[in-house]
């Protein structure tokens, strides 16, 4: 995690996320069952226009979390704000790069405030979601983990 | 194209039909140590801090009202993070319809979901962006259509 305060035009560190059929249908069952449909079932994505299946937005929404996540620890988690659009299918197999890199340093209650142009990217480069996001600057702290980490008194 | 886009004009009125600020109610359940563990395993993130992201509030929400005559695949979401569920509170989520528009012909609706613990720590406000389509047409038949699927 960057420990240095991020300037306009700084590229967050990221990495590849392949989505596979298997998560694709798990991330439908996870906290919340949505039953078989145009994300997990072929017949479901048929009857919905398609001719496979795709990727659900907010799986590429976990996507771009995590980079956030991983480049801004508590900052991103208590108070991150994030608007994106899902522009391209993502299917099985694909390989997702989310990206963000800084536009402008603003100022929020008295603190620095991040803006970020974000987005993912296909394996052939093809952005498959855009939007923007924001968080305070950058700390090391991970605190959501070490709380969970704590033993109960 | 044409006879598809008319039938969506005919089929508005499922879309007029839902006001601005419609209440679409509540809901709660347990935010399990095991929905969090099964989240950050599917997702490979293992410190994965919202497993809510998965629970699709808004949606979830929507659907106990108006899953019987709209859909409203994903365009977007704006979504802002507060405090991350802990394992074994409870949340309670609240929504509504917090806007409507058409763009580019066709109808969208913004639903907004607000979730809270058991606490009443404030976890995270997340808003829809669905493509409003009528029940019994397909609902990704444009996105099909753009990129040949």
């Amino acid at each position: 995690m960057s420990m240095r305060p991020l300037q306009v035009g700084d590229r967050l560190i990221s990495f590849q996320h392949k989505i596979t059929r298997d998560q694709m249908i798990e991330f439908e069952y996870v906290v919340w069952n949505r039953g078989k449909n145009s994300h997990s079932d072929i017949e479901a994505a048929k009857a919905d226009g398609l001719t496979q299946t795709i990727a659900s937005g907010q799986n590429q929404m976990a996507v771009v979390h995590q980079l956030l996540e991983q480049n801004f620890g508590d900052a991103w988690v208590y108070g991150g704000k994030i608007s994106l659009r899902y522009i391209r299918p993502v299917h099985e197999g694909d390989v997702l790069t989310p990206n963000g890199v800084v536009t402008e340093i603003t100022e929020a209650d008295g603190k620095p405030r991040v803006m970020l142009e974000v987005w993912c990217e296909n394996q052939n480069g093809d952005k498959t979601s855009a939007g923007t996001a924001s968080a305070g600057q950058p700390v090391a702290a991970i605190s959501w983990i070490e709380k969970e980490a704590r033993p109960v008194a | 194209m044409e006879q598809e886009a008319d039938v969506q004009i005919e089929k508005r009125e499922v879309w007029d039909s839902i006001p601005v600020g419609d209440d679409l109610g509540t809901m709660d359940y347990v935010m399990t140590e095991q929905m969090i563990a099964d989240y950050r395993r599917v997702v490979g993130n293992p410190r994965a801090a919202y497993p809510t992201v998965a629970a699709r509030h808004p949606a979830n929400l929507f659907y106990r009202k108006y899953a019987k005559i709209m859909r409203v695949p994903n365009a977007g979401h704006d979504s802002q993070f507060f405090n991350p569920p802990i394992a074994g509170k409870r949340i309670f989520v609240s929504a509504r319809v917090a806007d409507k528009y058409i763009r580019r012909g066709r109808p969208y609706l913004v639903v907004e979901a607000t979730a809270k613990d058991e606490d009443g720590r404030l976890i995270e406000i997340s808003r829809l962006i669905g493509m409003a389509r009528p029940v019994g047409l397909p609902a990704h038949a444009d996105l099909a259509r753009k990129w040949g699927q």
